[in-house]
């Protein structure tokens, strides 16, 4: 099993449903920016399941040396690569702030998946689970950059999937609304639209086993984003959202 | 949008309810930096103490602190961060043969809380505390310092933290032996008592049985006075099992768990409805003992196969009062304290009667000491105070205290007995509430 973003609160939590689940892999390979927080939940894997995992040190950041990813294969892979950046006005305009949320959002993750598509179109067989979000669906004044970056994501694994269809490859899009992690922490949200790790792996789990192509993680979400994309352009550009 | 951390919070009795600032976090510095930069902060597990032991200003929620780090297959010996429930630790441990050492009548409490109750099961007598079997554990101190404490290393605040309800500081990890099990399974008789004599000479014989509790009538008057069935247990070797249950005897079925969906209306629960349980609890056994074979989560959590139960006490919430009263007065105070129940006609649905053993002399700030204890549940209403009262004078005239983690409005001279744990960083509300009650 490949983990991209293995310190996000959802990736460990699917990580550890899959293994619930009785799945068995001969390594899971946890890609990571911050080796040390990955190392502690790799450690916690190794009490609860007994499973072997590697940590391989990914920033989107930097320079790649996809060399180093030769050896490295698996049926399932997982994305949780996300970042959320600054929601100010003034973070608007800040240029480092926007690129950085369009590289690990979009620009520098394509590749990467890319690297790990043509392998799965290699062997024709796997899945891809990839955490989009609703954010994309539709530019909102709250968060358009950061939802302008998933709705390119959103459209490159669309497109991935009509790709990969026929080799063989299934790609599942994951668009969870809001989430109870610490990219969300503090922050005022409706507990009846809000989804724990342990929920939104619980739901992707079944997704994945139905082979769905899309999934909110908490079905009132596909409702909600159904009526937030229906809304006219004339009037949504005046409202709040 | 600005962030917000204040929550309305209350612990398990739902009572009290306050709106104060919760802050979860995995990474040290971060957990640092929040101790460094605030007064009054306390740290807060699954929050299944009934009472105001884990509210304050400030509350550090250790639910992000839930990885296990090492686990010593050969030697039992296993080591998480404080925020794994047992549940999950025995999810981990069962299936290899180990079990823990002491666990209290839920599994859903966090290994830190454990430490910062000493929680206590129905094996006091002969296995003491959840301290027992602790050998080490990493403390965030009052100035930000992450220590080690065991018992040769900062010994001092190992001790003041053991059943120092988190007034020493955060604990963040810990490390505990396991017991050796051969199946998941307890060998249990079940005896009936009419009375408290009966029940109080029960105890007496069954002091060689490892786990043994008492479910209590507390309604009951006269010379029916502690009627009650006895639970004793063993954990069963393969051999001795049913057939059936042989076949994976480490492993038990995955139970659907209900749920209580909202708040029952505050009608439902009087004296009657508990009377009527009451009777048909004592009732439902017919003979005078049975003996049978049952898995361990029946056997030590009865109640966590009900998600939420707390809501049947209604909206305004109930109080647990747990105290023990020293073993040679033990049975004249149980006496007047039933008594007081049953004429008040608070009804208790849950009264359980155990009989401690020993206290550990270096575990100083434990609750548990030599001799009965009796757990009860009380819906919050407006007789209740009187009640609580009551009950209070009983427990000190025979001198008696009570269970830091359960209480939320005894009299503070039962429940001042933690020493060694003043610091301004780390306050809880009941801390503020007992010592400002003794001034």
């Amino acid at each position: 099993m490949i983990v991209l973003g293995s310190n996000s609160e959802i990736a460990q939590a699917f990580v550890e449903k899959v293994l619930e689940a009785g799945e068995k892999y001969q390594t899971v390979f946890l890609f990571t920016s911050n080796r040390e927080t990955t190392q502690k939940f790799a450690q916690h894997i190794d009490v609860k399941f007994f499973q072997q995992t590697e940590i391989i040190e990914l920033d989107l950041m930097k320079e790649i040396d996809y060399n180093k990813f030769d050896d490295i294969t698996s049926d399932l892979l997982f994305c949780a690569t996300g970042y959320l950046g600054e929601g100010t006005d003034e973070a608007l305009y800040n240029n480092k702030n926007t690129e950085k949320v369009i590289d690990i959002n979009f620009a520098k993750l394509v590749p990467v998946l890319n690297f790990f598509a043509a392998k799965m179109e290699r062997q024709r067989s796997g899945t891809m689970i990839v955490l989009s979000s609703v954010a994309g669906d539709r530019g909102r004044q709250s968060n358009f950059i950061y939802g302008s970056a998933k709705a390119g994501l959103t459209a490159y694994l669309s497109g991935l999937r009509n790709y990969m269809f026929s080799r063989k490859v299934h790609v599942l899009t994951v668009k969870p609304g809001f989430m109870d992690t610490k990219m969300t922490e503090g922050l005022p949200l409706n507990p009846a639209l809000t989804a724990t790790p342990r929920q939104a792996a619980e739901e992707i789990y079944t997704a994945y086993k139905r082979k769905k192509n899309t999934a909110y993680v908490l079905p009132l979400w596909s409702i909600i984003m159904l009526i937030i994309k229906n809304i006219p352009e004339f009037i949504f550009k005046k409202l709040k959202l | 949008m600005k962030p917000n951390f204040i929550q309305k919070v209350t612990n398990w009795g739902n009572f009290p309810v306050v709106e104060k600032e919760i802050k979860s976090e995995d990474s040290i510095e971060r957990i640092k930096d929040f101790v460094r930069n605030n007064n009054e902060v306390i740290a807060r597990g699954n929050g299944r103490c009934y009472g105001d032991a884990s509210l304050s200003e400030h509350i550090f929620s250790t639910r992000r602190l839930n990885k296990f780090i090492s686990f010593d297959r050969l030697n039992g010996v296993i080591e998480c961060e404080s925020g794994v429930l047992l549940s999950h630790v025995l999810e981990v441990i069962v299936p290899q043969g180990y079990f823990l050492y002491v666990t209290p009548g839920t599994k859903f409490i966090t290994v830190g809380g454990a430490i910062a109750s000493d929680v206590h099961g129905k094996n006091h007598h002969a296995e003491g505390c959840f301290s027992e079997y602790v050998e080490e554990f990493s403390l965030l101190n009052e100035n930000s310092e992450v220590i080690t404490c065991s018992r040769t290393e900062n010994e001092d605040k190992f001790w003041a933290t053991i059943g120092g309800m988190g007034l020493t500081g955060i604990i963040l990890s810990a490390k505990f032996k396991l017991k050796n099990i051969e199946t998941a399974y307890i060998r249990q008789e079940s005896v009936k008592a009419q009375n408290l004599d009966e029940i109080f000479k029960l105890f007496d014989e069954s002091e060689s049985w490892t786990y043994n509790v008492a479910w209590i009538d507390c309604l009951q008057r006269g010379k029916n006075i502690g009627r009650s069935i006895m639970m004793r247990g063993e954990h069963a070797f393969k051999h001795e099992l049913p057939k059936k249950m042989q076949e994976n005897p480490l492993r038990l079925k995955k139970k659907m768990i209900p749920k209580i969906p909202f708040y029952f209306p505050d009608f439902l629960l009087n004296k009657f409805t508990v009377k009527l349980f009451n009777f048909l609890y004592f009732n439902k056994q017919q003979q005078k003992m049975v003996k049978n074979y049952v898995d361990y989560e029946t056997f030590f959590y009865p109640l966590d196969v009900v998600n939420d139960w707390n809501k049947i006490y209604g909206k305004s919430g109930f109080i647990q009062y747990q105290m023990v009263i020293p073993k040679e007065k033990g049975k004249e105070g149980m006496e007047k304290i039933l008594q007081t129940i049953a004429k008040s006609g608070n009804g208790s649905f849950l009264a359980v009667l155990k009989l401690f053993g020993k206290n550990n002399p270096h575990a100083y700030n434990s609750f548990p000491t030599e001799g009965y204890t009796l757990a009860l549940d009380f819906k919050v209403n407006s007789r209740l105070k009187k009640l609580v009262t009551d009950l209070d004078e009983i427990v000190e005239e025979y001198g008696g205290r009570i269970y830091l983690t359960k209480d939320s409005m005894s009299k503070s001279t039962l429940t001042n007995y933690l020493q060694n744990v003043q610091n301004p960083k780390f306050v809880s509300m009941q801390h503020k509430r007992i010592m400002n009650s003794n001034n």
